[in-house]
């Protein structure tokens, strides 16, 4: 089954449908939940970035495996 | 008439070009996985390790007093603290993306073959393994690697401390 959500731009990955923006507006808005968070519960401003870009790359991660999976795939040679 | 008879000696004598097989022995060698996805997906996988190193490195740098393994220790301690999901988290992030990142771009580099050597005899057999040099994905193994040897080295040398 192709899904074709997202096309790929060097490192990262650019929605293309309505269901890619979704999920990269998901994540952004876990994103800033997240600094929101952390913020909160910290003492120190090193101590939020600290925590948050941790959290931030995982973020990141998981959004390029969604990405990975439904990408469109680049069309074979021959 | 003495047209065709030429035009049918010269068809005659014309040299039909021989096959050699051992001189056709480039193959086009595709790879299971996409190169470039790969090692796309190789720094997403690496990158969280890799930021947890530099954080232990940076700690290790502000804390001369304390070893780098020590150093590790702490960092992992604070971030196992009041998290229960980290304990299932930290070993999956530092150990087992690495490894799935040496897998993806092994994958897309590397070209396994079998072949008969001699037509004739079935039992006479060549495995070749070739390997693309990609810049890219050769530095995302080592570095996967790197990371790997680094986690299995702290595990070690804790539980031989803690035993002892």
């Amino acid at each position: 089954m192709k899904l074709n959500w997202f096309v790929r731009k060097g490192l990262f990955y650019r929605p293309v449908t309505l269901i890619g923006w979704l999920i990269l507006s998901a994540a952004i808005f876990f994103a800033v939940y997240t600094f929101i968070d952390i913020d909160r519960q910290s003492h120190s401003v090193s101590d939020t970035l600290i925590s948050f870009v941790f959290n931030l790359l995982i973020i990141g991660l998981f959004y390029t495996l969604i990405a990975f999976a439904t990408e469109k795939k680049p069309v074979k040679a021959g | 008439m003495i047209e065709q008879d030429e035009f049918l000696k010269q068809m005659e004598n014309l040299q039909v070009p021989g096959i050699d097989p051992p001189s056709h022995q480039q193959t086009v060698k595709m790879a299971i996985m996409n190169a470039e996805r790969s090692a796309t997906l190789g720094v997403w996988l690496i990158v969280v390790p890799c930021y947890f190193l530099f954080c232990v490195f940076m700690y290790y740098y502000s804390h001369m007093h304390s070893s780098w393994f020590g150093a590790m220790f702490n960092l992992l301690s604070g971030m196992l603290a009041n998290k229960p999901y980290m304990d299932f988290l930290a070993p999956v992030l530092l150990v087992v993306l690495p490894i799935v990142c040496i897998i993806i771009n092994a994958l897309s580099i590397i070209h396994v073959n079998i072949r008969k050597v001699v037509p004739g005899k079935a039992k006479v057999k060549e495995f070749s393994i070739t390997i693309k040099v990609k810049l890219w994905n050769l530095m995302l193994i080592l570095i996967s690697l790197a990371i790997v040897l680094t986690f299995i080295a702290y595990v070690m040398t804790e539980n031989i401390s803690i035993k002892n």
